[in-house]
């Protein structure tokens, strides 16, 4: 009986709404393929032998022979490993001190008990909606001594406000009960935030944790006005450098990379899709771990409103 | 015990210290330094005071003029022309049910927006490239010349749309994806019952619940209209197109950064953060009167 209905209602439904649902798909695919065909074009060429990286095409997506000549190259290149490793170090700094301020700030302006609450969040909200001039901004930066330094870059949105609600709304939901049993006991704030708070907040932590960090991983632009230093450069400046301005000099001319015979071999717009594959690897890689994390939880809330 | 949980818990602000430094060095100290847009900033010694000196020279200059006027027909492009796509995005991909291609194209969409403005720029240069890129093979297998995007004037600004849609599309549609998701599916089926078409439908339900979300979304990029995305901008333009793209935010780092003209390039911002307040502030109390929810 049951069954009988399901097919009758398949019946019913389909040619009219399943020929849409099919044009549906295949438009969506299109736009998938517009995604995909420019980032497998670049690792395409970025693998490709170097005898025959000409017959890499603008829409060929698979490499033509293999070779992984272009990344020995740059992973011999003094600059660009240094960048590597710079652009983790802000990563990774960056990123944990994001977290231990943003959660400390959010539990303090989450409970009641702090004074002068008021104040702190029209402070919240002024950070948010006032933006202080590019200027100003270098010029603190400068008159504090940050200059051609890596911490400049690491302390530049050391709290992203807009997370810091995201996490004040996150604690706040967590019963008080739980907060207060602990406080009786005699438990210190910091106590209670390290071993009550964090670890019922650890998807939340994940989701920021996750953002900050592809934001550092991405970060050129304060690296470039805040470092002289071309060896404290990050990945991402290098790869402007390199590839946005063409500027292959930047990258080939620094130092003794490579044979002159070797450079000659080598063409140009593959070093600098590799630079950009390599640049994209790691995004890559966390990219399962944001879609877990945060994609769901937005269907999921969405879901449950 | 009343009284007790009452009392206020100075230690709380040692745990907010490390923020308000950070609030202090680069937001409130570098906001208030803003007033040397009313000065001539010297290296040493003090700042005279000279009014609206910099900013009766800002409006006289006429690329200055130049740089709002690009400023607001990019912002018009990726918030106006935009909005529409993520809504047609979701409204699609809703109707796909198999949830392996669901999840595909889920995932491969929602990609670049993760990816730094500085690779996808070098992604599209690419891309567009005359002599080996992927549209200009496009454009050869139809018997057409080949066309260099990236230099032409005519063609920048929609390189930039083109760009921020392949970027944001995907993940810009996931909040209509949810509220999609979120509609009850007891409303489709009473009105299959009634005998409603697909067009009935979309016309009766869908949209009507879409349109709480859509109004908040749309007030919200209102908000932002003068930044029209710096990032993108700073890494797509060059020297043959910068007339055309050369916005606000680029400006300002130009005229500051790069020549040095400290207060001038402060007198800039100052107005494009006035303007900014405005328009954040409507945008909020808009969103608030219309949805019951605002910025803050």
């Amino acid at each position: 009986m049951v069954k009988n209905v399901s097919t009758t209602r398949k019946v019913r439904t389909p040619a009219s709404e399943l020929f849409w649902r099919w044009c549906f798909i295949a438009l969506l695919l299109c736009t998938c393929v517009i995604v995909l065909v420019p980032l497998l074009n670049l690792l395409a060429l970025s693998l490709s032998d170097p005898s025959r990286v000409s017959e890499v095409r603008g829409l060929t997506v698979f490499p033509k022979g293999f070779s992984l000549i272009n990344y020995k190259v740059l992973l011999a290149n003094p600059l660009f490993m240094r960048s590597i490793l710079n652009s983790v170090y802000i990563t990774v700094v960056g990123t944990s001190l994001n977290l231990l301020v943003t959660s400390m700030a959010a539990f303090a302006l989450t409970r009641p008990k702090l004074p002068f609450k008021r104040f702190f969040m029209v402070l919240i909200i002024v950070v948010m909606i006032l933006e202080p001039a590019l200027v100003t901004e270098y010029l603190v930066v400068k008159k504090i001594g940050l200059m051609n330094s890596l911490w400049a870059v690491i302390l530049y949105k050391a709290v992203n406000v807009y997370y810091l609600i995201i996490l004040m709304r996150y604690f706040e939901e967590i019963p008080p009960s739980l907060v207060e049993a602990a406080q009786v006991d005699g438990a210190s704030n910091m106590t209670v935030l390290r071993s009550i708070v964090l670890p019922l907040s650890k998807p939340a932590l994940a989701t920021l944790g996750l953002f900050y960090g592809v934001f550092h991983w991405n970060e050129y632009f304060r690296a470039s006005i805040y470092l002289t230093d071309p060896m404290k450069y990050p990945l991402q400046l290098i790869l402007r450098q390199f590839v946005v301005l063409d500027d292959t000099a930047s990258l080939i001319g620094s130092g003794a990379l490579f044979s002159y015979d070797e450079a000659a071999r080598l063409s140009y717009s593959a070093l600098q899709a590799s630079t950009i594959v390599v640049a994209i690897l790691p995004v890559l890689i966390v990219y399962p771990l944001i879609l877990k994390y945060y994609a769901r939880g937005v269907m999921e809330g969405g879901v449950k409103e | 015990m009343a009284e007790l949980s009452k009392r206020k818990d100075w230690t709380l602000l040692i745990l907010l210290t490390p923020a308000l430094i950070y609030f202090l060095v680069y937001h409130l100290i570098p906001i208030a330094g803003m007033v040397m847009a009313f000065q001539d900033y010297r290296f040493v010694g003090k700042s005279p005071f000279v009014g609206l000196k910099h900013f009766k020279m800002l409006f006289a200059s006429p690329a200055f003029l130049q740089v709002l006027v690009n400023t607001l027909i990019i912002s018009f492009m990726k918030i106006v022309l935009f909005f529409p796509l993520p809504i047609i995005f979701a409204l699609m991909l809703n109707e796909v049910r198999t949830s392996f291609l669901r999840k595909f194209i889920q995932s491969t969409t929602y990609l670049p927006h993760f990816l730094s403005w500085v690779v996808i720029a070098g992604i599209w240069i690419a891309f567009l490239s005359p002599s080996s890129g992927g549209v200009n093979q496009l454009r050869g297998i139809f018997g057409l010349p080949p066309r260099d995007y990236m230099t032409d004037k005519s063609a920048i600004r929609w390189v930039l749309f083109a760009s921020e849609t392949w970027r944001s599309l995907g993940w810009d549609s996931i909040i209509y994806l949810a509220a999609l998701t979120s509609i009850s599916p007891s409303l489709y089926e009473s009105a299959d019952l009634d005998g409603a078409g697909a067009l009935q439908k979309m016309r009766f339900i869908t949209l009507p619940e879409l349109l709480p979300t859509m109004v908040t979304v749309f007030i919200l990029n209102m908000g932002f209209f003068l930044n029209a995305g710096f990032d993108q901008v700073f890494n797509m333009m060059n020297d043959s197109v910068i007339s055309v793209v050369d916005i606000l935010d680029t400006y300002v780092y130009r005229i500051g950064l790069l020549n040095m003209q400290y207060s001038f390039s402060t007198a800039a911002s100052l107005f494009k953060g006035a303007i900014g307040l405005v328009l954040i502030l409507a945008a909020h109390q808009g969103s608030r009167k219309i949805t019951g929810k605002g910025l803050w």
